[in-house]
């Protein structure tokens, strides 16, 4: 029960970011990556995340809570932010779980269901996705993290990629250079080149996103 | 870095999942073995144990299904080392056999077990509620609320399993086991113990037949009164209530952590009296009575049954027959399922007196609804099962007419998604092994059915129904989609992997081998990704005159891609002059490498995802699809 209990005494504010995706996307390791950085500044973390059955292919989602929180679920219209690594699954979570005005990040990278390869459904138009994030967003960034992790050398980096513009938007109450540091502890040192590659790719989309 | 699990500094603060930090409890505790079988939610346990079992000096193994790892622990237990089990809810009716005799014949070295349950079957085919099976069998169970609860009462849970000489279930819910949160580590205890056999406890010979055999249920029913007893003053269940209250919450496990996000928002911390309770079996009655006493209203919040709920009914009676109850039995939260913090939030102001907003986004979550697919499951890229059952189906087609003649009755696993489109092709699936059972009953009264079961399942509990079909002469049809691990879960490895689950060879268990020695008539062996070979291979299998099977090998390709890392498999790739837009290829195989431009009307592969297993060249008619060298 140190999670809660502990939260320094003092009330301080939650952050709350619903990371949503495809399974095989790398939304696990970004979650930890958060978890464990927001655990060395002292902070308490509550995450729950739901996966189905498959390995790859179904719908993932991660729910990090910092401060102070007791429910591995973050409430409907709460999350401070959404990073979504893959758009439909982004709209699909940000309509329940965004707060009125909160910050978007998605990336553009279409994943097609099965229904879609077999011609049961449509994939939905782009436009039309955005027309739905912004009657609950204040800001929605765009970004094609899949090209920019490929350009970083590795299309598996996407995740790092995201990240990246997470940090750099100042939802997270830590800094860049803090979770450089537990990505140094977490991630083989051969790889490390290829992910600050992908994380600084994707924080300067960010910053130049509208 | 290593692993944190194994971090020997008591007092330092590290992420953990609930299922690790249940790993970490049983290693303070000083546990000598673990065996598990893989199953979600409670995978990672044994996933953490196969990681740190060499380092820590102890025995872990994936057993071949759960009865197998309770007695293997069982046994070390009644040479007074202490062990855990874990598996997943439905694991432990597989495992019940023994799980009550350990109950009734006692315990040495502390025995824990974890069922993970699955409220609101997140990965399961059923929700059932494993604490009537600790009450059923008269053993305690714990319930966390947190992976700090989680590694908390197991390190407890072995000081009570051998103070009572009993198994205690550690019983989490899918929230828990993958939860991840801060947890404070403790200290590994050295207990050295010299493990020997404890004749006076367990030898027929030494105690006497009778003294061990005969009326042992009056004793189990004697330790729980006793750690009844000890549970009204445990650290594990909590209340808070200053006397002023009007309203009180019995939180059960879990949903403890709903009640707090609740009384927070609504800023009723002073006004609701709360027991946080961790010990659902036996329920603590006098700490509960009192809490009834002092309340007008009380709620109990637990999932996904009313198990607590329904003690507190009955104990209410003598302590306060006039307070009223709220919970899943008076209809205010639902009868089945998972709770909510929406639902808790709800009940909770409605006991207050209070009205929350309704859901403003009601109307924007149906048109989402409306625009956004499901994203239905199917198996991956490059899976072998997707080429199995698509030869299975043309086979039967084939020979039958009609793919309905046929009866398929799927199993347990990946290979359990041959159901969903564009396959379609799986009929039913049950329970571990059951594919091969129910096949003989259809058969026996004359409709045809093949068991279509993987290979993890076939060793688990297959084998007794398949030597039923060869002594009754029912001559079903069995396909082993064998994809060489227990995929779903996570790769774990099975008696035929040839290794164990620490990483070390070990001799291979040869599943057609057994199908011989059984005395199965007709047994074949296939590569899967060979689809006119399987197809005849089928047609031979539905001619066979006895029972027949097909083994459908070949190495699950996420699989095969993780051993080839860093290198990537070589993708195929589609000849746009060639393809005549015929979407055969999407159709009826269904790749989720495939693609359709709609516009230049052509097939396209993503070279990001085709895992180069070359099938969907095989099931293209104008030959367009060829390997990307």
């Amino acid at each position: 029960m140190v999670a809660a209990a502990s939260a320094g005494g003092t009330r301080i504010k939650t952050t709350r970011v619903v990371i949503a995706g495809v399974g095989g996307q790398g939304t696990l390791l970004a979650t930890r990556l958060i978890a464990e950085t927001a655990i060395k500044q002292g902070f308490n973390v509550r995450i729950g995340e739901t996966y189905g059955m498959a390995q790859r292919g179904g719908p993932v989602m991660g729910h990090v809570q910092i401060g102070e929180a007791y429910s591995p679920q973050i409430r409907p219209g709460e999350a401070n932010a959404l990073l979504g690594f893959e758009i439909v699954e982004a709209t699909r979570r940000a309509v329940t779980y965004l707060k009125q005005g909160g910050l978007v990040i998605v990336n553009s990278k279409k994943i097609l269901p099965v229904e879609v390869i077999s011609g049961m459904r449509k994939y939905p138009e782009e436009g039309e996705l955005l027309k739905l994030l912004k009657q609950v967003s204040g800001k929605i960034a765009v970004l094609d993290a899949t090209s920019l992790a490929e350009k970083a050398g590795d299309p598996i980096a996407t995740n790092i990629v995201m990240l990246g513009a997470l940090v750099v938007s100042c939802v997270l109450p830590f800094e860049k250079e803090d979770i450089l540091a537990t990505m140094k502890g977490l991630i083989p040192p051969r790889f490390m080149d290829l992910n600050i590659k992908a994380f600084q790719l994707g924080a300067k989309a960010f910053k130049e996103s509208k | 870095m290593s692993n944190p699990i194994i971090l020997n500094e008591p007092g330092k603060i590290v992420l953990f999942m609930g299922n690790e930090a249940i790993v970490r409890g049983a290693l303070e505790a000083g546990i000598r073995i673990a065996a598990s079988y893989p199953g979600t939610p409670a995978s990672e346990i044994g996933n953490t144990f196969a990681e740190v079992a060499k380092e820590m000096g102890i025995h872990f193994e994936w057993s071949t299904n759960e009865k197998v790892a309770f007695e293997v622990v069982y046994g070390a237990s009644m040479c007074n080392q202490r062990g855990m089990v874990s598996m997943k809810h439905v694991g432990l009716n597989v495992a019940l056999d023994i799980m009550e005799m350990a109950a009734l014949r006692g315990v040495k070295g502390g025995l824990v077990f974890v069922s993970a349950d699955d409220p609101s079957q997140h990965s399961s085919g059923q929700e059932q509620d494993q604490r009537w099976l600790g009450k059923q069998n008269c053993v305690p169970v714990l319930e966390p609320s947190d992976p700090q609860d989680a590694k908390d009462f197991t390190v407890y849970a072995y000081e009570l399993s051998e103070k009572y000489r009993l198994p205690v279930m550690l019983r989490t819910v899918t929230r828990v086991s993958h939860m991840r949160s801060n947890v404070k580590l403790g200290e590994f205890q050295k207990l050295g113990r010299e493990a020997k056999f404890d004749f006076d406890q367990f030898s027929y010979v030494v105690a006497g037949f009778d003294k061990l055999f005969y009326g042992r249920e009056k004793e189990a029913n004697e330790k729980i009164s006793r750690i009844r007893e000890e549970f009204e003053s445990s650290p594990l269940n909590r209340l808070v209530m200053s006397g002023k209250e009007k309203v009180g919450v019995i939180a059960v496990g879990q949903t403890y952590n709903y009640v707090m996000d609740a009384l927070m928002k609504l800023d009723a911390r002073e006004r609701v009296a709360i027991i946080k309770l961790g010990t659902s079996n036996p329920v603590p009655e006098k700490l509960v009575s009192k809490l009834l006493r002092g309340v007008e209203k009380v709620l109990i919040t637990e999932e996904p049954d009313p198990f607590v709920e329904l003690h507190v009914k009955a104990i209410a009676k003598d302590a306060n027959s006039k307070v009223e109850l709220y919970g899943r039995l008076n209809g205010k939260l639902p009868g089945e399922g998972e709770l909510t913090p929406l639902m808790v939030d709800g009940v909770v102001a409605e006991m207050l007196g209070e009205k929350l907003p309704t859901n403003p986004r009601a109307g924007l979550e149906v048109e989402a609804k409306d625009m956004l697919f499901s994203r239905m499951l199917t198996v991956c890229a490059g899976c072998p099962h997707r080429s199995s059952i698509y030869a299975l189906k043309r086979a039967v087609k084939a020979m039958k007419g009609d793919i309905h003649k046929v009866i398929i009755n799927g199993d347990i696993g990946c290979y359990g998604l041959a159901w969903a489109p564009p396959m379609s092709y799986e009929d039913t699936y049950f329970c571990m092994g059951a594919s091969i059972g129910v096949s003989q009953g259809m058969s026996r009264v004359g409709v045809d059915a093949i068991a279509w079961i993987g290979d993890g399942t076939f060793f688990h509990a297959a084998i007794p129904a398949l030597m039923n079909a060869v002594q009754t002469k029912t001559n079903i049809k069995v396909v082993v989609a064998d994809n060489g691990v227990t995929a779903m879960t996570g790769f774990q490895p099975n008696p035929q992997s040839g290794k164990t689950a620490m990483g070390d060879p070990t001799n291979s268990v040869s599943i057609e081998g057994i199908a011989k020695a059984v005395g199965v008539e007709y047994v074949e062996v296939v590569d899967a990704y060979d689809l006119k070979a399987a197809e005849v291979a089928f047609k031979r299998m539905l001619q066979a005159p006895g029972v027949a099977m097909v083994v459908s090998r070949r190495l699950c390709a996420t699989e095969a891609v993780r051993l080839i890392r860093p290198k990537r498999p070589i993708p195929y790739g589609v000849d746009v002059g060639m393809c005549v837009g015929c979407k055969l290829c999407l159709s009826t195989f269904g790749c989720p490498a495939l693609n359709f431009d709609e516009e230049k009307k052509k097939a396209s592969i993503d070279p990001t995802i085709c895992m180069g297993c070359g099938v969907c060249a095989q099931v293209c008619g104008s030959s367009c699809i060829s390997r990307r060298d």
